[in-house]
């Protein structure tokens, strides 16, 4: 049974100017241990697309496709049926950890109330401490007390990871979970995502703009683009010879990979606004490589083999 | 935390001093005295012989001081309109009705109001929320006695269900509480709105969702505890304005509260009696804030950390 099975997904939210379509038809499955990346920037569907498999997204938003999360429709999932599967089958962890908690209730409360939540009659203090302390937080029994202004960013983070932990999830979702804190702190939290995934034998999804985080975290990729599918390839596979020119480019715009002072190469013009996608392959207007049928028609995530597949009428 | 509380114990005296000073120069200020009314006319002998008898013959600084030094030991003195009690019983006498129906309006009207902007909130942009903003805003800007005298007309006038005024049944209680109740519920359901739509926003509300708890625990546990913090502040202060009496409302249910004497006793230049409400006021506004910063500490640990 696979964990996620997303395919043909896409998102659509009011805007003042009708409606945008964030997400257009995207897929990503993952078997149960597996970790998968999803890598884009911003506006590319990344967030929004994992956020509709946990139908966390506003009730304004237009979900369709199919999502199913540990074998269950969540396109169909009631609102208990949600609360269930939210935080015990799959967990979540967030983007800022300074805003993630509850500002008038300490750590402790609210990861015991996780495990009240799922299950009544655990040892819930005990257990939050003891997940505290297997976060790696140096003094647990402070962590409950404290509030979460008086934690630092990464403190935060690692008890986000705790809370998200709590009741065994068999997938974990994180969204980003370095990009708010300190450098020298972000190398720490993905090694503590990675060792409790290798402990737990969860499925880990790790939504990212940093390619550095997926070459260190995950075993397979998926590339957005404008709320499509670029190219899905094994890490490995993607960093030595990715097929999709977005891709290509991604690489190329990664700081010091050959000694010596050079210009740094970017990606020219500017990330898609999803309000206005061009007609055809949303990438065309800053790839190098476009040609007419690239303006015309999208091209199709087309196979390249059992592992590989790539969106692009002219792959690399 | 107690140095705090000191510090603001001392500043609530220093404003007691600044409003007695300035309204004691505001009042004395006006012209005219207390016998000077064409009601009762007393001849220059006499109105002179009352004045050296009430001290007001004394200059200015010197019948403050005797008024402090016997607010000190708590005598505010006896009004001129009422000379047969003191301030203070009459101040006691009064103090019931208005307590009575402007508690009773803002203890009602509040728990209402946060319903009803809940309410508004939660089904927002549908005809709930927009029948609830325009009840909030009507109750803001109708004045109270177009309220009262609505309230008079429907319930006593036509329907004759209700007294149109007085005061000791209960019955003779129910409108008047509903025209007081009117502002505190409208107040307080713009306030429960905005303030849960802020709450509502936030990201860790969609963390408690991803977490799996109950749509339930969620609202009634973390959004609206985060919600309760503007509320709480504005609670006390509306307390001690509402239950202090309304003029209007008292004035138009014939009710015999503080309402009518803040009126009578600056139109008969009562000195002491006048002296003595709007202290009386003060203090109490400045104990509500004090006790509602209190109560903002307690509810918000992030401040609770920064005294």
């Amino acid at each position: 049974m696979t964990l996620l099975d997303i395919s043909d997904l896409r998102v659509t939210f009011p805007g003042a100017s009708g409606p945008v379509q964030a997400v257009r038809g995207v897929r990503l499955s993952l078997a149960p241990g597996e970790s998968l990346g999803v890598v884009g920037e911003s506006g590319s569907g990344k967030s929004v697309s994992c956020m509709a498999a946990l139908r966390l997204l506003p009730a304004t938003a237009k979900v369709e496709g199919r999502l199913s999360l540990c074998g269950i429709d969540m396109a169909r999932a009631s609102k208990s049926d949600l609360a269930q599967i939210r935080g015990r089958a799959a967990a979540m962890i967030f983007q800022d950890p300074m805003s993630a908690f509850d500002p008038v209730f300490p750590i402790g409360a609210q990861i015991v109330e996780t495990i009240r939540a799922h299950r009544p009659g655990a040892p819930a203090r005990a257990e939050a401490r003891a997940l505290l302390a297997r976060v790696e937080i140096r003094d647990p029994d402070a962590a409950m007390q404290a509030y979460p202004h008086q934690l630092s960013g990464g403190m935060l983070q690692r008890a986000m990871i705790a809370m998200a932990l709590s009741c065994q999830p068999r997938l974990l979702i994180a969204d980003e979970p370095t990009t708010a804190l300190d450098v020298t702190v972000q190398a720490q939290i993905l090694q503590l995502i990675k060792d409790m995934q290798a402990e737990a034998g969860m499925g880990l999804v790790m939504i990212t703009h940093d390619l550095g985080v997926i070459a260190e975290t995950v075993d397979r990729v998926t590339v957005l683009y404008g709320g499509h599918v670029m190219e899905e390839a094994p890490t490995a596979d993607l960093f030595d010879h990715p097929a999709h020119p977005y891709t290509r480019a991604l690489l190329d715009s990664i700081p010091g990979q050959s000694p010596g002072r050079q210009r740094l190469s970017e990606i020219p013009g500017s990330s898609p606004d999803p309000a206005k996608l061009p007609q055809g392959c949303p990438f065309h207007p800053r790839c190098a490589r476009a040609h007419d049928r690239c303006r015309a028609e999208a091209p199709p995530l087309t196979a390249l083999s059992p592992t590989r597949a790539t969106a692009c009428w002219s792959p690399l | 935390m107690i140095l705090y509380i000191l510090r603001r114990l001392l500043s609530v005296v220093f404003t007691f001093i600044v409003v007695s000073i300035i309204i004691f120069l505001m009042m004395h200020a006006v012209p005219g005295g207390p016998f000077d009314g064409n009601d009762m006319p007393v001849s220059p002998e006499v109105r002179a012989k009352l004045m050296a008898q009430l001290g007001l013959d004394k200059p200015l600084p010197e019948q403050y001081f005797r008024y402090m030094w016997g607010v000190l030991h708590l005598d505010f003195g006896v009004p001129f309109q009422s000379p047969g009690e003191t301030v203070l019983q009459l101040l006691g006498r009064a103090w019931v009705p208005s307590l009575t129906l402007g508690g009773l309006g803002v203890l009602i009207g509040a728990p209402l109001g946060i319903l009803l902007g809940m309410a508004a909130a939660l089904r927002r942009n549908t005809w709930i929320d927009y029948l609830a903003s325009a009840f909030a805003t009507l109750g803001l800007t109708i004045p109270v006695f177009v309220t009262s005298m609505l309230l008079i007309l429907i319930f006593a006038v036509w329907l004759g269900w209700l007294p149109a005024s007085g005061w000791g049944k209960p019955e003779k209680w129910i409108l008047p509480i509903i025209a007081y109740a009117t502002i505190p519920m409208a107040t307080y359901a713009r306030y429960t709105r905005s303030a849960m739509l802020d709450v509502l926003t936030r990201p860790f509300v969609t963390v408690l969702r991803a977490k799996g708890l109950s749509e339930r625990r969620i609202l009634f546990v973390h959004v609206l505890r985060n919600a309760a913090l503007p509320l709480v502040t504005v609670f006390l202060p509306m307390f001690i304005g509402t239950a202090t009496g309304s003029i209007f409302v008292e004035a138009m249910f014939r009710v015999p509260g503080l309402g009518a004497y803040f009126v009578s006793s600056i139109e008969t230049r009562d000195y002491a009696l006048e002296m003595s409400l709007i202290l009386m006021i003060t203090t109490m506004f400045c104990i509500a804030y004090l006790l509602s910063d209190l109560a903002y500490a307690l509810l918000d640990p992030r401040i609770r950390r920064r005294r």
